[in-house]
């Protein structure tokens, strides 16, 4: 009986914190890595799949690299190549992480609330730590994510060759939104 | 100018031209509209879903970066501020594939309703399991209606 009550209250628990997960597979993820030489090499990924958990505060993105789209095919084919993000070979980046002041934030409460987040990026097969600041939407029932953030390449293995011409930024600019609910 | 300077000198201006147009070219180049575009393949969804969940690296391997025309049900029109991605997904499994419109083509994702049975050309991004839904999913990129 004991066992039983234990097992329902556990699975419960399970349950609670579960609906307390928002997530969207629509999340916008830009990559800039434009230079004043080349206006070119800016893409942006609509299909990120993202998810906060408003109880503990975790949050993660998930995006096909292939899905990085430029204006430019030629841009497009260099992003993907070997020598660069290599992506027949790593063809997802993700991001695991957490919001540090969720104290701060009251996700019952309409309202705009500066976010404090850190998490592990793993792009190009390597994982790094990013800690950046963030701003968090409560609308009703929707919860609006976006942050903005650079990335060193050469931190995540990308080979210098493909920055040193000065037409790609070796420290582009990562713009991330996410509507969830 | 002596004869062969005057050769030397068109040689070298025809090369810079060629190199200048050359330049231009690849700065101005566009996407070809995926509507005049051809579909190497034209799938199912659920088949579509099925092969990547039997085989992500051959499926990959098979349709990333290639032309696909899929055809399907709509489950979800998602939007996203500007953006309105269209799903179709398996039930059974929750496995999905994701379509991201040409921006000319948003309009025409913008008047789709769930259940409305559609064809979709785009460019596949491959597929991977997401460790956030548990379950399969599958990217495409400049996508349009097509018959």
């Amino acid at each position: 009986m004991k066992k039983t009550i234990l097992f329902l209250s556990v699975s419960l628990a399970a349950t609670t914190l579960f609906a307390q997960k928002l997530t969207t597979t629509s999340a916008t993820i830009v990559f800039d890595a434009t230079t004043s030489k080349d206006a070119l090499p800016k893409a942006e990924n609509k299909t990120v799949i993202a998810a906060i958990d408003t109880q503990t505060g975790t949050i993660a993105f998930e995006a096909i690299m292939k899905s990085f789209t430029f204006s430019n095919p030629t841009i497009q084919e260099h992003f993907n190549q070997e020598k660069w993000l290599n992506t027949d070979l790593y063809p997802t980046s993700s991001f695991k992480g957490k919001v540090t002041n969720l104290p701060n934030i009251n996700f019952q409460l309409d309202g705009n609330y500066p976010a404090e987040v850190e998490g592990e990026l793993t792009l190009h097969g390597k994982t790094q730590l990013v800690k950046t600041t963030g701003t968090i939407v409560v609308e009703g029932k929707k919860v609006t994510a976006s942050a903005e953030f650079t990335i060193k390449l050469l931190d995540f293995g990308v080979n210098e060759s493909a920055f040193t011409s000065g037409k790609v930024a070796s420290e582009p600019k990562i713009t991330v939104i996410a509507e969830l609910n | 100018m002596k004869s062969w300077q005057k050769k030397i000198f068109f040689l070298i201006l025809v090369l810079l031209l060629a190199g200048i147009a050359g330049v231009w070219y690849v700065f101005n180049e566009k996407f070809t509209d995926i509507a005049e575009t051809k579909a190497l393949y034209t799938v199912n969804a659920s088949d579509l879903i099925n092969e990547f969940q039997k085989d992500g690296a051959l499926a990959n391997k098979k349709y990333a970066e290639k032309v696909i025309t899929v055809k399907g049900t709509v489950s979800e029109v998602e939007k996203a501020d500007t953006i309105v991605n269209i799903k179709f997904s398996d039930s059974a499994t929750r496995g999905f594939i994701i379509f991201a419109f040409q921006q000319k083509n948003v309009v025409d994702a913008r008047r789709l309703k769930e259940g409305d049975n559609i064809s979709i050309k785009g460019s596949c991004s491959g597929g991977a399991y997401s460790e956030i839904l548990e379950t399969y999913f599958i990217t495409f990129k400049r996508c349009a209606l097509t018959k």
